[in-house]
């Protein structure tokens, strides 16, 4: 089960080369296991490489810009950096993109969306919000330049924490089991399908090395694979702690409080490595990013993780 | 006295709440054993606890049954409490069809229970989690004689959803909007009459170009045979509202020291003072503690081959406990007026009553963290 910190590294190398080919990245976890900072480093190390890529965070209170030490971006997408866009992807905007993609003329959408009845109607529609958002994420994937390549070579969505996640990837489904056919249930189809299709599409699942966090983790693997049909091909395991005290360190004369923070130190490097083999029963590859004592997490603590991720430079 | 303390002399709800992953259901758990022990009888209502917390409640499935704890389990943890303790776990679905069935006219409940949008309003709408733990609790609270009922609240994305859920469901069942499309064709008795109408307006053949008509038909059933609940439901929402503000209510907000937790705990306290809501203490838990003086001095008496690893350690400590303690004033200066409790961080998951009971030592102010300020 235990694999030798050789095979470790290589494995690093490998489950990088695995994504390489994924143009949907979907970062998801228990809420505070670090989801934000892991999709805002990948999307640096992929902007690095050379790939056009754009981070979604969905309907949140915005990280990724302040993190990478940039202004706030807002629900337009935004250019951080070389090859690098941003978006806080928000209900009404992106029911508006949505409405005016399918109604082409502004005036109606204006005499239509801004009725109030109407405005009733849509709300009740079951799911409509997450289906224009995660419409929305999955257009951008689909948008080409003129000159027929990509707009974005990749998407990294910082998606919504762990039961919330089951319910925003489950819309496209949940619409067709509830709305007959339609254009809403044909949007629902293509997004569906991209979000099962492996070829373009890698969930990474975060977690941290606690026995909750951990549960959570193996719970929510099971979920999307069984309920959503997307399966996770990358495990990220933040906060760990190595083991540091060997037996002969410990001298006998230890004052009981020094020799508590050694055994507590210990402890949390245990329960480490016991998290790491748990979350490895899942056969996917799991990557741990050591726990970083930082006065703030800004790019700083970003760049340790792109380093982490193996990234060129 | 201790805040908690103060606040469960005088409440017979306790409510606690915050975003996930910070201690909630341990600290509810806590709670109510504490008030057993202490005499005042309890039930501990849970969303979702964690497998071994909810073993040491004895709770082996969802299924909204209030489950006594025995006096076994107590004695295994040498544990012996004052009044009888007792926990469950609300299953979403089954509350929401439990509602339905007791308060849907008889020839109604079917078409309901089958129409599709009951079955994505109560398991996709958000709030509507929120909305039936509110619901629950009422429940409790008015049929059942329980001292104290503490309930753990679902880890909220936004907590306006908990806070607005009953004001949601209302206005789902109540809008303006939708007694235009239904009321006068319920006095004429012919359902759907103006939704019929719209069906053939350009407003709804828009609507129907994303939806489909059949999804407003199906809507339209759906609204009209909830229509006759109306009226329970919008009592219900004023009375869940009223007990939510009653001075027997208290709530507690739990935390962690963290900068990413804090801002929303800060912005949920906010919210809560708004809405008239008694916020009885902030917990704030899993703090790192500081380092004594007296170690760093050990350390530097080590040999020198040790000295590297055991410093590192230290200062890794003190990084942590520093930034707590940041956190901490940080949220003593933003709530000035509630009082926080700290609660160190526990090495191990709290997994059994006794594990519990020595969390609620700290809730209950036998035992105090003291946390320097910053800044040293």
């Amino acid at each position: 089960m235990l694999r030798s910190t050789s095979r470790r590294v290589n494995v690093t190398f490998a489950v990088l080369e695995e994504l390489s080919d994924k143009r949907l990245l979907v970062v998801t976890g228990k809420g505070g296991v670090g989801k934000t900072t892991l999709a805002a480093a990948l999307a640096v190390q992929s902007a690095r490489e050379g790939l056009r890529t754009l981070v979604c965070e969905v309907n949140t209170k915005e990280r990724v810009s302040q993190l990478l030490g940039k202004p706030e971006v807002g629900p337009e997408v935004t250019a951080l950096d070389e090859n690098l866009w941003a978006v806080n992807v928000r209900p009404q905007e992106a029911m508006r993109e949505y409405a005016l993609m399918r109604l082409k003329f502004e005036s109606i959408y204006n005499a239509v969306f801004e009725n109030r009845v109407v405005r009733y109607f849509l709300r009740f529609i079951p799911s409509l919000q997450e289906l224009v958002l995660l419409g929305k994420i999955l257009f951008h994937l689909r948008e080409k330049r003129p000159d027929g390549r990509w707009r974005f070579d990749r998407i990294i969505i910082d998606a919504p924490a762990t039961g919330h996640a089951i319910t925003f990837f489950s819309v496209p489904q949940v619409i067709l089991d509830t709305v007959p056919a339609g254009a809403m249930s044909e949007d629902a189809t293509w997004m569906r399908d991209l979000l099962v299709d492996p070829k373009t599409t890698a969930v990474v699942l975060v977690s941290l090395p606690e026995e909750l966090p951990v549960n959570e983790t193996l719970e929510l693997y099971a979920a999307l694979k069984s309920k959503v049909k997307m399966t996770a091909q990358l495990v990220v395991l933040n906060g760990f702690i190595a083991e540091r005290f060997g037996p002969e360190e410990l001298p006998e004369s230890l004052s009981p409080a020094l020799r508590e923070v050694v055994e507590t130190h210990e402890a949390r490097a245990k329960m480490s490595i016991i998290s790491r083999d748990r979350l490895a029963t899942l056969g996917v590859p799991v990557l741990t990013v050591p726990r970083l004592y930082l006065e703030d997490f800004n790019r700083a603590a970003i760049e340790l993780i792109v380093q982490r991720l193996g990234a060129p430079r | 006295m201790n805040p908690i303390r103060d606040a469960l002399a005088s409440s017979d709800v306790l409510i606690t709440v915050g975003s996930g992953g910070v201690g909630k259901t341990t600290v509810a758990a806590a709670l109510a054993l504490r008030a057993a022990m202490e005499g005042q009888g309890s039930l501990v209502c849970t969303i979702d606890p964690a497998r071994r917390l909810a073993n040491a409640l004895g709770l082996q499935a969802l299924g909204n049954a209030e489950t006594e704890i025995s006096a076994a389990t107590f004695a295994q943890s040498g544990l012996a409490p004052r009044a009888p303790m007792r926990a469950m776990m609300l299953d979403m679905k089954r509350t929401w069809d439990e509602l339905i069935e007791r308060r849907a006219p008889p020839d109604k409940r079917e078409k309901i229970l089958n129409n599709r949008f009951y079955q994505s309003l109560s398991s996709a709408l958000a709030g509507s989690q929120e909305y039936v733990a509110m619901e629950k609790l009422w429940e409790l609270r008015t049929q059942r004689d329980y001292p104290l009922i503490v309930l753990d609240t679902p880890p909220t994305a936004h907590a306006l959803d908990f806070l607005d859920a009953p004001n949601r469901i209302l206005d789902f069942l109540d809008n303006d909007a939708s007694k235009w499309l239904l009321t006068p064709a319920l006095a004429a008795g012919k359902f759907g009459l103006k939704l019929f109408n719209l069906g053939g307006s350009y407003v709804a053949k828009t609507i129907a170009r994303f939806t489909g008509t059949e999804t407003l038909q199906q809507l339209a059933d759906f609204m009209l045979n909830i229509s006759g609940m109306n009226e329970g439901f919008r009592e219900r929402a004023h009375q869940t509202r009223a007990l939510l503000e009653a001075e027997t209510t208290s709530f507690v907000l739990v935390t962690g020291p963290m900068p990413e937790r804090l801002d929303e705990a800060i912005y949920f306290h906010t919210l809560l003072q708004q809405s008239k809501m008694r916020v009885a203490a902030i917990v704030v838990n899993r703090i790192h503690q500081a380092v004594p003086d007296a170690l760093w001095e050990e350390v530097a008496r080590l040999p020198p081959s040790l000295q590297q690893k055991y410093q590192l350690t230290l200062k890794e400590n003190d990084h942590l406990a520093r930034q707590d303690a940041r956190g901490v004033a940080k949220l003593r200066e933003a709530c000035g007026n509630t009082p926080l409790v700290l609660v160190p961080r526990f090495e191990l998951d709290v997994h059994d009553l006794k594990g519990l009971y020595e969390a609620s030592t700290w809730l209950w102010g036998d035992r105090r963290l003291d946390v320097a300020p910053p800044g040293r």
